[in-house]
């Protein structure tokens, strides 16, 4: 099998999610309880056998390189390849959507070409799946593909947020539309490109690196073997505050946590070591997802709690996200609230959002 | 290498046979134990808590599980270019094979590991006790008082101190007598079983016990008594806080059931002195639809669908729907099947109780229910 390499993107737009974003990118968004994004494309590509993987950054990428260190979590703080920071550009000219911008590719030309590398995994960091790539690369050998870009059959899940593939009896992809909802093949934000062609790409557009890699993908269709690859597991792309809310929610499904987290593949992340939960006597959690470090002596349901939360007496939190360190006092009540970290909500307050507006409370902040 | 002052030496050989089954595979020093910690955890966290960043861990029964679970010690920050942890099992020479015969001798046979390091001083650990020490505050005293041997002690209930190796003290805490489990106790200051020692003062010591035919080759039965016999000037550091050695069934069960209090004696969960573990990447715990939980630790991996209650429960440990457990331990990956009933036990580690099964101690048969290690509890 052709080896393969990683690159994952994380410079692009993040205005939809509000305060969630106000001092992180999107790919530094906790998530899933213990997680981050960019956790999700890291991981598929080291549980994928992958060891040499560049991380694009987006231009405030504090959060971002606290995170990810020098890649040892991941595996990936190794004398031979492991985890290559690659200084993305400052975009000054936002390029609508895009998710894969040329210019970023063209800043690091030299991370595609010192390596005997066949093949190149690119993927966002806005869509959370679990997958191994190898068998994406097998089927792209097999075809003969030049790039295979993976997506998600959805019957009527597509937004119109992310681009869908129309794809012949072969699979293979004869137009990249934008806008489409109802039934697609919605794609993942993540493809396989013949490292040669890559290279060529950034040597013929080298003057308009203000385009994204798939918009030229898309001019090329007819002259380049473009495929599909379909994906058929748990796939969900987070595109603004409300889908980071639903798609929270999504995880308290026994069976994505199941395929997501549980299998053999697992989503490696900065490991914290904090104390075990500890639930007080009058502490209860129904439908919840619940993190180390956290200390529970009032009421959580349907909710996600990040670590070194602590919720007391008589608080009550439903169908909300509380990322790290997070306090309720006495008597709290939140349904629909994603509080940020280090959040401090004093006693007695009630906060209520709706699912399209799930309210936020700012990092740090303190509602009386 | 550079010279250190102070190198430990962590005893983590011992099979800790009283704690019966859940040592049948597992060496007592990686014993799971609060939920996430293994016993060595706590030793190992007050070392890197007291800026010691060389220990030297002795294994020698069952290590499998302890030697995966220290790695190169990166989980304690000891993963450093200058020390670190170092897994010292017995090994050949050319005169032969042996393993080691007593705590004494464990040491000895790695003298030049410590030569190595050229340190001044040399504490000697276990490594199943729980305890939260500045070692720091120790060595202050070993050096204020100009000591040989600095052995750590802590006043026990007089009915209970024929039960340790009793040091009787001067008023200068210098140490007069050294008495193992006497029956009639002239002191109730218990030694911890850690020591600091003059590195020259322990080395000499050591090579001379080595060729002592009859010697036990142990700190508490020879050493000291040596030690004491030439004059040397042996002090007395009184440890107030809190210790307990998980010797048996009976005290790994309640220490660990202390820490579900409101504020517990031994407080695992403060910030500062912190306990540091060999943490799995398992996601968040899943309380399902139906579950309830109260009174408990519960650790990431685990998937409850069923009632808990007081309990204590490892990483990865599932609970199936309509299940309950209660004052119980559950090691890490043991699974409860639906509708089982699990009552003041402990289970090791991927044991299973099969569902509908009723595990339960607190009979006249057994206090504390207990299966080992990937046993199967099954419906009578």
């Amino acid at each position: 099998m052709k080896r393969m390499m990683g690159l994952v993107c994380t410079n692009y737009t993040d205005g939809d999610f509000g305060l969630l974003t106000k001092d992180r990118p999107i790919a530094s968004i906790p998530y899933g309880g213990r997680y981050r994004l960019v956790d999700f494309p890291l991981s598929n590509m080291v549980n994928s056998g992958i060891t040499t993987v560049g991380l694009i950054t987006p231009h405030r990428y504090r959060s971002l390189l606290d995170h990810v260190g020098n890649g040892k979590e991941w595996a990936l703080g190794r004398r031979v390849g492991g985890m290559f920071i690659l200084p993305g550009s400052i975009y000054g000219m936002r390029n609508s959507n895009g998710k894969f911008l040329l210019r970023d590719l063209l800043g690091n030309h030299s991370f595609f070409e010192r390596t005997a590398r066949e093949l190149v995994v690119i993927s966002a960091s806005s869509t959370v799946f679990n997958i191994d790539f190898r068998q994406v690369a097998e089927a792209h050998e097999k075809s003969g593909a030049s790039i295979t870009l993976l997506y998600k059959h959805m019957d009527d899940g597509a937004s119109g947020k992310s681009p869908s593939l129309v794809c012949d009896d072969t699979n293979r992809v004869t137009a990249v539309n934008t806008g489409e909802t109802g039934a697609a093949n919605v794609f993942m934000d993540t493809m396989i490109i013949d490292r040669e062609l890559l290279l060529r790409f950034l040597d013929w557009y080298k003057n308009q690196s203000y385009l994204d890699l798939l918009d030229i993908i898309r001019e090329d269709l007819e002259q380049i073997r473009v495929y599909g690859y379909a994906f058929d597991g748990y796939v969900r792309s987070i595109t603004n505050a409300t889908d980071y809310m639903s798609a929270s929610m999504e995880l308290l499904n026994p069976q994505v946590i199941k395929e997501l987290f549980m299998g053999e593949r697992q989503i490696h992340t900065k490991v914290q070591d904090a104390h075990p939960a500890k639930y007080g006597p009058n502490g209860s959690s129904r439908n919840a997802m619940i993190a180390t470090g956290c200390v529970i002596k009032g009421t959580i349901e349907n909710t996600i709690v990040f670590r070194g939360c602590t919720v007391e007496e008589g608080a009550v939190v439903r169908n909300s996200v509380l990322l790290p360190n997070t306090v309720l006092e006495e008597g709290v009540v939140l349904d629909r609230v994603i509080c940020d970290k280090f959040s401090h909500i004093s006693k007695g307050v009630t906060l209520t959002g709706t699912v399209e507006r799930p309210l936020i409370v700012n990092l740090r902040e303190t509602k009386k | 290498m550079s010279k250190k002052e102070c190198v430990a030496m962590l005893l983590a050989g011992g099979q800790g046979s009283r704690l019966l089954a859940l040592t049948k595979k597992n060496a007592k020093p990686a014993v799971a134990f609060g939920g996430k910690y293994r016993i060595i955890d706590f030793s190992l966290s007050n070392c890197v808590n007291s800026g010691i960043d060389t220990v030297g861990v002795l294994t020698q029964y069952r290590p499998m599980i302890l030697n995966r679970y220290l790695g190169n010690g990166e989980a304690w920050d000891l993963d450093t270019p200058d020390g670190g942890v170092h897994v010292l099992p017995p090994y050949a020479t050319e005169a032969g094979g042996r393993w080691y015969n007593g705590t004494a001798d464990a040491i000895y046979r790695n003298i030049d590991f410590i030569d190595n390091y050229d340190p001044e001083y040399v504490v000697i650990l276990s490594g199943d006790h729980l305890y939260k020490m500045d070692y720091n505050e120790m060595l202050e005293f070993h050096k204020e008082r100009n000591a040989d041997l600095t052995v750590s002690v802590i006043p026990v209930p007089w009915e209970e101190a024929s039960r340790f190796g009793v040091m009787s003290v001067d008023d200068d805490k210098n140490i007069t007598r050294f008495a193992e489990k006497p029956k009639e106790p002239e002191s109730n200051l218990a030694s911890m079983g850690l020591y600091i020692f003059n590195w020259d003062v322990l080395r000499r010591a050591l090579e001379e016990d080595h060729v002592i035919a009859d010697s036990d080759h142990d700190f508490g039965k020879n050493l000291i008594p040596k030690l004491l016999g030439e004059g040397k000037k042996l002090c007395a550091y009184t440890f107030r806080g809190y210790w307990q050695d998980v010797g048996t069934i009976d005290s790994y069960y309640s220490s660990q059931m202390a820490l579900l209090e409101e504020n517990p004696e031994f407080d695992i969960f403060e910030d500062n002195m912190r306990i540091f573990s060999n943490s799995n990447v398992e996601p968040p715990h899943y309380a399902g639809e139906n579950a309830v939980i109260s009174g408990s630790l519960v650790c990431n991996g685990c998937i409850i669908l069923g009632t808990v209650k007081h309990s204590i429960l490892s990483p990865g440990v599932y609970v199936g729907a309509d299940a309950l457990v209660e004052d119980s331990i559950l090691l890490p990956n043991v699974r409860v099947e639906a509708g089982a009933r699990v009552f003041q036990a402990i289970a090791g580690e991927g044991a299973v109780v099969e569902a509908g099964a009723c595990f339960a101690g607190g009979n006249a048969k057994e206090k504390i229910a207990l299966i080992g290690d990937s046993e199967h509890f099954k419906s009578l």
